[in-house]
Formats: structure tokens, C-alpha cells, sequence
């Protein structure tokens, strides 16, 4: 009988249940979507405007998950701790993503310190479109490498189609300038999640309210 | 050879029935793979009904094979469950004793 009941397939059942309800698809779509309004060039000028709209958008996407988790989900789906391998899993990719920041601050960095000096990006690379080109494949790999990482190390099989598709509206969005591609990946993040949260609400109806948790 | 029988079949009938019964199975089986659940949780992952799993849920507890601890979120009844490790070496017990029966078993 425990010859056919595989007991990691179980905590991987588990585990991944907690990502059923498609919240973090939502919160990602709406950052994503929100992303476009870095390249958005009002008449009135680009100015500080553009990063408060972005951050009201990303606390938007933030508050959304948080709240969800908390008044939907929780209730509905119960709470769970995983056992200690999943808790090391968290740590390792804590470890990951710091030194990925790390990195990428260093890159940042030093491209900061190339801005004064145009003539090292054009004796470095000769023309203007290559330039754009580099830094839009940089933005992409800056993404996307942290999310697939996510994705393979929390076992979360949609963050690899996320991560490309966030990849994506961040190189295209470069090379282009265009909000467009940035509203339409992160449509394409978060039109699935709005499915999976609806099919989440069918699939895990509230509690009763004599039944709730176990106790009458 | 018929003590050998009679030996091995006495193996089968020590297997331990608060664990065997397929209910309380799956409930140690996901509780053996995580660290705690609430009830609803449980529910949810191994699709008992209300009354189905906590009669198991008491069943587990009185065996001494699992942990039940009632409390409060907020004003929310919250009921959360957690192996023992008795409940644990029992599993365990149980996983190996069935894995060695069924693996003895002619093609």
C-alpha cells in the first residue's frame, strides 16, 4: 500500500497549494504592469510624479497579497509550517538572491560611474543601438536570472513563465521605451492569476461559522 | 514451516491499526511531511469531512500519536495539529513493517 504513497510528492502536493489561489501572480502583474510608468513621458515632463505612481502601484500590488493572504486565503485554505528541508530551502535562496543584489548593485554601480563619461561606452561598444541593446539584455538577465532562481528553489513551476515574462517587459521596455510591453507582459502575468483566484474561491469555499478550525 | 507461517502472519496482525486505518493514514502521512497544520488545512489536503476528521483528529490524540492545540486568531477559533514524535516512530514502524510485507510478496 506505502509502496504507491510517495511521501515527498505529498509535502510537494502540499507545499505548492499554498500558491493555488494566484495572489502572487496578481501582485506581480499589477508591479509589472506598473513597471511601465517609469517610461512614461508625460507632456508636463518626467518627474517625480512617475516614481510616486510607481510606488503607490507597487504598494497597490504589495497590499494586495498581503491582505489576500490574510482575509482570503488563510480561512478558507488553513495555515501550515513546513518541516525543516523547506525552511533551509528559504535560507539557501536567501543566500542566492543577496548575492545576486549584491552583484547587481556592483553593476549598477560602476555603470553610475561610466554615466560622466560617454566616450567609455562609445569606445566600448561604438554605436548607440548596440549600447541599448547591451543594457536591455542586462535588464533582462537582472530579472529573469533572481526570478528563475525563485522559481526552481521554492518550487513554483509558474514563476519560470513570470520571470520570463517579467525578463521580457524589462528588455523590451528598454530597447523600446514604450510602456506598452510592460502593461501587456504584466496583463499576461496577472489575467492567469485572476483565473486562479477565482478558481481558488470555487475550490475553497469559507468555513461555516459553527465549523470553523475545528471547533464547534 | 508452519511456525514460519504462523510467525509471519502474527507480523501482519501486529500491524499498528490506529495507523493502518486509510483516514488517520493520510492524516499522519501529511503531518509526518510538514511541521503543523490547522484543521482546516488538513481538511482541505486530505478532503475528510468535518466530523470524519475530528473524530480521527481525537482518535490520534488519545493514542498519543499527535499534538492538538486549541487557540485564538483574532476572534477565530484556531485548532492547530503536529506529529508527536511517538506519532512519528509509529509512522515510521508502520512504513517499514508494510514496505518489507508488501516487498516479500511473490510476482
Amino acid at each position: 500500500m506505502l509502496n504507491t504513497v510517495d511521501l515527498k510528492q505529498i509535502e510537494r502536493k502540499a507545499y505548492r497549494s499554498t500558491y493555488e489561489d494566484g495572489l502572487w501572480d496578481i501582485c506581480i502583474g499589477v508591479i509589472v504592469s506598473a513597471m511601465a510608468i517609469f517610461v512614461h513621458y508625460p507632456e508636463s515632463g518626467y518627474s517625480a510624479i512617475n516614481v510616486i505612481a510607481f510606488l503607490i502601484a507597487f504598494s497597490v500590488g504589495d497590499g494586495l497579497l498581503i491582505a489576500g493572504k490574510k482575509y482570503i486565503t488563510q480561512p478558507r485554505m488553513g495555515q501550515v509550517r513546513f518541516g525543516p528541508v523547506r525552511q533551509r530551502k528559504i535560507k539557501t535562496l536567501a543566500i542566492i538572491l543577496g548575492v545576486i543584489v549584491f552583484m547587481q548593485v556592483i553593476l549598477v554601480g560602476l555603470t553610475a560611474i561610466g554615466w560622466p563619461n560617454p566616450a567609455l561606452g562609445e569606445t566600448l561598444l561604438g554605436d548607440y543601438d548596440l549600447e541599448r541593446l547591451l543594457v536591455a539584455s542586462v535588464g533582462f538577465l537582472f530579472v529573469g536570472i533572481p526570478m528563475i532562481v525563485i522559481a526552481f528553489i521554492n518550487d513554483f513551476p509558474r514563476g519560470y513563465y513570470i520571470g520570463v515574462l517579467m525578463a521580457m517587459a524589462v528588455f523590451l521596455m528598454i530597447l523600446t521605451n514604450q510602456p506598452i510591453y510592460a502593461i501587456a507582459c504584466g496583463g499576461l502575468i496577472l489575467v492567469p492569476g485572476i483565473v486562479l483566484f477565482i478558481r481558488f474561491l470555487k475550490k475553497y469555499p469559507i468555513s461555516r461559522g459553527d465549523e470553523i478550525n475545528g471547533s464547534r | 514451516m508452519d511456525q514460519d507461517k504462523r510467525s509471519d502472519l502474527s507480523k501482519l496482525v501486529e500491524i499498528d491499526r490506529m495507523v493502518h486505518e486509510p483516514a488517520r493514514l493520510a492524516i499522519m502521512a501529511l503531518l509526518y511531511v510538514i511541521e503543523s497544520a490547522d484543521f482546516t488545512f488538513l481538511m482541505n489536503q486530505t478532503g475528510l469531512s468535518w466530523g470524519n476528521l475530528s473524530t480521527h483528529m481525537s482518535k490520534l490524540e488519545e493514542a498519543g500519536y499527535i499534538e492538538v492545540e486549541k487557540s485564538f486568531k483574532g476572534r477565530r477559533p484556531n485548532t492547530n495539529l503536529r506529529l508527536t514524535q511517538a506519532g512519528r516512530t509509529a509512522f515510521q514502524e508502520y512504513r517499514r513493517s508494510m514496505k518489507q510485507m508488501l516487498d516479500n510478496l511473490p510476482a
